[in-house]
């Protein structure tokens, strides 16, 4: 019976940890203003936690440059399985006008499987809370496959 | 005993919460919020503007090669774009929209390609303007400007109409003062009393059809190639070209 609790309960509270990839810091507002009171996200579970390690969804904004390629990737592999990667912006699907500069890396799934993609430059707070709905049910399934 | 905030909490308790109550209520993007696109690909001329003008490299096409003509398809990346709307904005023919629609949520790449085909049929080609009366059965079929002027023609010389429809003469005896006609079929006439052969119109056309040559003076438009955007009308300084 706890279990089950245990797995209700979870999928209810996903906390995300952010990730910005050399954005130029617009999806970055836009994320933090879903979590703050005016869309509050926080009503529906969604927590920014400090460490990878306590995190369920990535939120992973900018186009991937050089220099934060490897970090990227290693506060990716901190997070515990099974997680959920969400990109933000076309930046990190793409490039986007960045594109073909010799100091980025992306587009992000050619590293890593990334679940949802949220297009936008930037998106709307409401297409965000969107995409982490989505985040959210792909990683119950997840969980559910895990087990 | 005093307790200062007990009203306000109370009534705090059964007030309607402050924040956006997003997904249990819709809401709707701004007025002239630029959100997914819209191509309508009967519109679209092919005149190939919005791909130049795209920041982000969104706009792709391609063609396939059909008995009727060319089978283009062009195609959006949402997840490449920026929606700065130039796309938009440069698209004489109004074939792209930018929608209010801001939900763009997706699991695969090809969830946020917009795109649209349409067939390019091959320009239909103008019947030479006859010489002689008896030809006048042939212009019949001439879509062009030499149609009206087809019967009333005399021998050798076609007509001031005839004339403004062959805009590749630079010089004919006829245009000193009549202003040249716009064409019915919708592609550029130039006017060579205003004409300065500057040369921005051949720099601007998309489709490079304009040939002009200052120094001498020729002012040449390669009917394939022109999709009739209207680009060179736009960018005239003397506004020397009538569409």
């Amino acid at each position: 019976m706890f279990k089950k609790l245990i797995e209700e309960s979870t999928g209810k509270s996903p906390w995300l940890f952010h990730i910005n990839a050399g954005s130029c810091n617009g999806c970055d507002i836009e994320l933090v203003s879903v979590l703050t009171p005016r869309y509050d996200a926080e009503r529906l579970g969604f927590k920014l936690a400090g460490s990878p390690r306590h995190a369920d969804i990535v939120v992973v904004t900018g186009p991937i440059t050089a220099q934060s390629l490897p970090r990227v990737l290693r506060s990716i592999e901190q997070v515990p399985e099974p997680r959920c990667i969400v990109t933000m912006g076309s930046c990190p699907q793409s490039g986007n006008v960045f594109r073909g500069s010799y100091s980025i890396c992306g587009p992000l799934s050619k590293y890593v499987h990334v679940d949802v993609d949220v297009a936008g430059c930037t998106p709307k707070p409401e297409a965000v809370i969107d995409g982490l709905a989505l985040a959210t049910k792909i990683l119950q399934e997840k969980r559910r496959a895990m087990k | 005993m005093d307790f200062p905030f007990v009203k306000e909490a109370i009534s705090q308790l059964f007030s309607k919460p402050s924040c956006a109550m997003y997904p249990a209520v819709e809401s709707v993007a701004a007025p002239r919020y630029r959100g997914r696109i819209a191509f309508y690909p009967d519109k679209c001329i092919n005149c190939m503007m919005c791909e130049r003008v795209c920041c982000g490299g969104a706009i792709t096409h391609t063609v396939e090669k059909t008995e009727e003509g060319d089978k283009v398809t062009r195609s959006f990346n949402l997840g490449c774009c920026t929606f700065c709307a130039h796309c938009m904005d440069f698209c004489t023919h109004g074939a792209i929209e930018l929608t209010q629609d801001y939900h763009m949520i997706a699991t695969k790449e090809e969830d946020l390609i917009v795109s649209g085909t349409f067939l390019k049929k091959p320009p239909v080609k103008k019947a030479v303007p006859p010489k002689a009366p008896a030809a006048a059965p042939a212009a019949a079929a001439a879509p062009a400007a030499a149609k009206p002027a087809a019967p009333a023609a005399p021998e050798g010389k076609a007509g001031p109409a005839a004339d403004a429809a062959d805009a590749a003469k630079p010089k004919a005896e006829a245009e000193q003062s009549a202003p040249p006609q716009p064409r019915d079929d919708g592609k550029p006439v130039q006017d060579p009393r205003t004409c300065v052969y500057c040369t921005i119109c051949a720099r601007k056309c998309p489709a490079g059809a304009l040939t002009v040559d200052r120094a001498a003076k020729t002012w040449v438009l390669d009917e394939d190639a022109c999709v009739g955007c209207g680009t060179c009308a736009e960018v005239c300084p003397k506004k020397a070209i009538i569409m």
